[in-house]
């Protein structure tokens, strides 16, 4: 977890390579068994031209760096806003960055806004947005 | 689920999909984890809660044919951490639905409840229908 909740400080990136298997995976635990996803013979006639990942499956490594950064303060107390920008696809590394933008104070609570971006092996974003995170409150 | 599934053009906005439960099972978290190369700590991680909402709410509707559904976008706001096995009951309606050219939008708004009744998780999902 970060030990210095301050503006402009980065969050620990997170790396994941993208995989066809981690792909049915993802669609096996989720139930999205869209077929642009798990079928290559049908996305390949789609306007992708193959398959692509789950937009949530990028959204998990978003909360990943965030989990890692803030713990519990994130998942139990977290907000974010994304936009999927263009498809993953199998065999891109992802890479997702993120960092504190401004402490915010509202009434006795502080809140950590960062953004993130989640780019691919070429640097084109896939994944970008906000989140914000509730960080201390003063009141007891 | 698609055998009851509603049509597209019933989508409307007001429109409220009838209330969903879930059952976060050890099973279904493990397999999440796998999915996600994540570490577990004995809560149900709020993406995965979402992205089964999401993936049963996408089934229950019939897409036009020669349409593919594509997840636009996301916002998600967490209150509460869920234990692994706790049942969960989602709320989602229609807020918006939008025809540019070729390109059609369905904007969702999902609330997520505990067996308390307490709000877990509450978002909004754009999904986006190009043809």
């Amino acid at each position: 977890m970060l030990t210095e909740i301050q503006e402009g400080k980065t969050l620990n990136p997170v790396v994941k390579h993208i995989t066809q298997e981690k792909i049915n995976l993802y669609a096996e635990a989720s139930g999205d068994f869209n077929p642009i996803h798990i079928d290559e013979s049908f996305a390949a006639k789609t306007p992708f031209g193959g398959t692509i990942a789950h937009g949530m499956l990028n959204l998990a490594y978003v909360s990943e760096m965030m989990t890692s950064a803030f713990g519990r303060s994130w998942l139990s107390g977290g907000k974010l806003r994304a936009k999927f920008k263009e498809a993953a696809r199998p065999g891109d590394t992802m890479t997702i960055n993120g960092k504190i933008d401004c402490v915010e104070q509202k009434d006795d609570v502080s809140y950590a806004n960062c953004s993130f971006k989640c780019c691919n092996q070429k640097g084109e974003a896939i994944v970008a947005g906000e989140a914000i995170v509730k960080i201390s409150s003063g009141k007891k | 689920m698609q055998g009851n599934a509603v049509n597209y053009e019933e989508l409307i906005p007001g429109y409220e999909f009838p209330p969903a439960s879930y059952e976060l099972s050890a099973l279904l978290v493990s397999k999440y984890l796998q999915a996600v190369d994540g570490a577990g700590d004995g809560f149900v991680p709020p993406l995965a809660i979402t992205a089964c909402v999401i993936a049963a709410m996408s089934g229950s509707f019939s897409l036009p044919p020669g349409t593919i559904a594509i997840h636009a976008s996301q916002e998600l706001e967490f209150f509460k951490l869920v234990p692994i096995g706790a049942t969960i009951e989602c709320h989602t309606r229609v807020t918006q639905k939008i025809t540019r050219g070729k390109m059609s939008m369905l904007i969702l708004e999902l609330e997520i409840f505990d067996q308390g009744n307490e709000k877990v998780q509450s978002g909004k999902a754009t999904i986006a229908l190009p043809t």
